[in-house]
């Protein structure tokens, strides 16, 4: 089903307490997000990108509206039914990589698949897959202290994809990058986009990132200010 | 999972060391302190036994009220007998007869004129049959500093305290006088055959041992002993043993209404050695109760810090679809296996060093002086099944307990918020 809707968000507030009161980072998001997106959100720090992309991802609840995540109401799942979507469902990919600095690139990417009944083989194969996917698979052995930036991303984009999620989810994942590696990051992940018709969503400042999507939605002061799809010319 | 989290634990030094080094030093103080007490109050449990009380003793019964302040005059009569009805009755124990005074020495020149005196605790001792065994129990030929063992009636034995106090050497003459079990005034001649020193502070201040009959002449007791000791052949005491012995005897006298009729006591009953014997069986409880209080307040402090720097690592398992349980149950996996290698460390280097000091002893001489305990000067471990063991306890309990305390921070902090640190 081309039309599938994975994200559901429906009047969406989210509220922290800050003091005795409260500061409102979301108000009124209503969004939906189909199978096989590769839309961002964009705007100025502080604008509630990374709250949004929290809640979607299951990480945080709202505090009113209903967000309805494959099929499941974050509003009322528990911890471990939350950790079981997102450990069948949801990658993650961060600014900040957030690599396992003890253990190589191989075990990094392998974590992601511990939690779910595989066999040692299966694993493997789904990892050196996954490797060949970001192009590193000649890196398998290296610790990440060893890795520039951009492969330490690509790692980070491997762990997210080797289970194959329905839905990754990126907060600034070219902030840390280069221009060149900014774009064959982007890269990757829009072709993996096409083949594996995973659906992603961005947190982004970052032109170079924008320029491949494919849906841009703007956040002002924890509000929904423009939502447009792009035209690609190929 | 776990090979996954093993793996961790090996390859971040930071994580592992600090805990291993704590819990290593903890288990190796353990086992450390553990068979250094076990072997000190077993050996003065042995000295005290060998020297003074016996595994069972038999006294007089108006002795047995103070039976800490041997009295000549509170002696047992008819030991030849008496030694024999024990020997038929309670036949798997050495019974010996030993005569314990309080006398005066009096080393005279060449004119008669004292030259030296002092007063000397002395025992009345089997030293010359052939089958003794009480040479044994004191210890006395390794003991000897100057001249020989007594080989006949006459001689007797001094501390080298004493002697090199008073200028005394081996061959040289002495008068001990006291007095005799009917209260008259004794006074003998005894020549020294040599000096001994005990390695006990009470002793080696002035003591002379002389032979048993020699001291029932002199203190005109024949066929009379202050105590008849009973020892296990085993040599080793055993409370539920020494009890029947003591019962059995007393059940022997019962009929005897005569107050100087004998009465037996056990180790137990005499000087503090029953709560010397509950402090040695309650030393285990004690020590592993100290150290894992001790060792899990820093274990938890470095947990803290080592949980904070990981962080980003629950964060990310967290994203990957781990539970918080989860995360906190492998935190307490892996503090049974930091628990169960530093243990096996520190057991490891603590039961060799226990091992090396049970062979050569350390000698604390200097330190106990004046010391009224009787208590070794040289001190050896004891390594027991115990002591290889004992460790483990406080080695994994005080990190399972640490990084449980520490752990619940993961639980305190919403998901949201571990996450959030990952963005820092
Ligand atoms: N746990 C929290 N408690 C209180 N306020 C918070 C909390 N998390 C976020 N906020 C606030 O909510 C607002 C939105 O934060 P958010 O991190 O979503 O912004 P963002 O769009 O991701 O910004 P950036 O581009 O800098 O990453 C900010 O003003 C922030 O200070
Ligand atoms: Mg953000």
């Amino acid at each position: 089903m081309e039309n599938e809707i994975i994200v559901k968000l429906e009047n969406l507030v989210k509220r922290f307490p800050v003091g005795k009161s409260h500061f409102t980072a979301l108000r009124n998001i209503s969004l939906e997000f189909k199978k096989g997106e590769f839309a961002g959100l964009v705007g100025p720090s502080g604008s509630g990108k990374t709250t949004l992309l929290n809640i979607i991802g299951s990480l945080d609840t709202p505090s009113e509206g209903i967000a309805t995540v494959i099929g499941k109401r974050i509003n009322d799942l528990s911890h471990k039914a939350a950790a079981h979507l997102r450990n069948y469902n949801i990658g993650f990919i961060f600014q900040t990589y957030n690599l396992l600095p003890v253990y190589n690139v191989f075990d990094n990417v392998e974590f992601a698949l511990l939690l779910q009944k595989m066999t040692a083989t299966e694993r493997k194969k789904a990892v050196m897959e996954a490797l060949e996917w970001v192009g590193l698979t000649d890196k398998a052995k290296s610790k990440p202290a060893l890795l520039s930036g951009g492969e330490c991303q690509r790692v980070a984009i491997a762990r997210a994809m080797v289970k194959r999620p329905a839905l990754v989810l990126a907060d600034e994942p070219s902030a840390n990058l280069d221009s060149v590696n900014s774009n064959h990051i982007v890269q990757t992940m829009k072709q993996l986009n096409r083949e594996l018709n995973t659906t992603f969503i961005f947190s982004t400042h970052d032109e170079k990132v924008m320029r491949y999507l494919d849906r841009v939605i703007q956040l002002v002061d924890g509000e929904v200010a423009s939502d447009e799809l792009i035209k690609h010319e190929d | 999972m776990k090979i996954f989290l093993l793996k961790g634990i090996l390859k971040d030094k930071s994580r592992s060391l600090l805990p291993i080094i704590i819990v290593g030093l903890g288990a190796m103080l353990t086992v450390l302190l553990y068979s250094w007490l076990k072997g000190v109050i077993g050996e003065s449990i042995i000295m005290n036994a060998n020297f003074n009380t016996g595994h069972v003793k038999v006294i007089s019964r108006e002795q047995a009220k103070t039976p800490e302040q041997m009295a000549i005059d509170l002696s047992l009569v008819n030991i030849a007998e008496l030694k024999k009805e024990l020997k038929k009755n309670v036949s798997d124990m050495d019974w010996v007869e030993r005569i314990r005074f309080g006398s005066l020495i009096d080393f005279p020149d060449s004119e008669g004129e004292t030259r030296a005196q002092g007063p000397v605790i002395g025992w009345g001792l089997d030293i010359l049959s052939p089958n003794t065994k009480e040479r044994e129990r004191f210890n006395l030929a390794p003991s000897i500093k100057r001249g020989k063992m007594p080989s006949k009636h006459g001689e007797a034995l001094i501390s080298e305290d004493f002697a090199e106090k008073f200028e005394v050497k081996p061959g040289d003459v002495f008068t001990l006088f006291g007095s005799t079990m009917e209260g008259g005034m004794a006074f003998q001649n005894f020549t020294v055959s040599g000096t001994v020193k005990f390695g006990a502070q009470v002793l080696d201040r002035g003591a002379i041992i002389i032979d048993i009959q020699d001291a029932q002449q002199a203190f005109q007791m024949p066929d009379a002993a202050g105590e008849i000791l009973g020892f296990f052949n085993s040599n080793l005491y055993d409370t539920e043993k020494a009890m029947k012995v003591k019962v059995k005897v007393n059940a022997m006298f019962a009929s005897d209404t005569d107050k100087y009729a004998p009465a037996a006591i056990t180790l137990q009953d005499q000087e503090g050695m029953g709560q010397y014997l509950d402090y040695a069986d309650a030393i285990g409880g004690i020590l592993i109760t100290i150290f894992i209080s001790a060792m899990a307040i820093v274990l938890w402090n470095s947990g803290l810090l080592g949980g904070l720097r990981r962080y980003t690592e629950f964060g990310v398992r967290l994203a990957l679809g781990e539970d918080k349980t989860h995360i906190y149950v492998s935190l307490l996996y892996e503090a049974v296996a930091i628990g169960l290698i530093g243990s096996l460390l520190g057991s490891f280097v603590g039961v060799l060093i226990s091992y090396w000091i049970q062979q050569v002893g350390i000698d604390l001489g200097g330190m106990m002086q004046g010391s009224t305990l009787m208590m070794p000067t040289v001190i050896r471990t004891a390594v027991t099944p115990t002591t290889y063991y004992i460790g483990f306890i406080p080695g994994v309990f005080s990190i399972v307990i640490g990084n449980a305390l520490a752990g619940i921070g993961i639980y305190k902090r919403s998901t949201a918020r571990l996450f959030n640190e990952l963005e820092v």
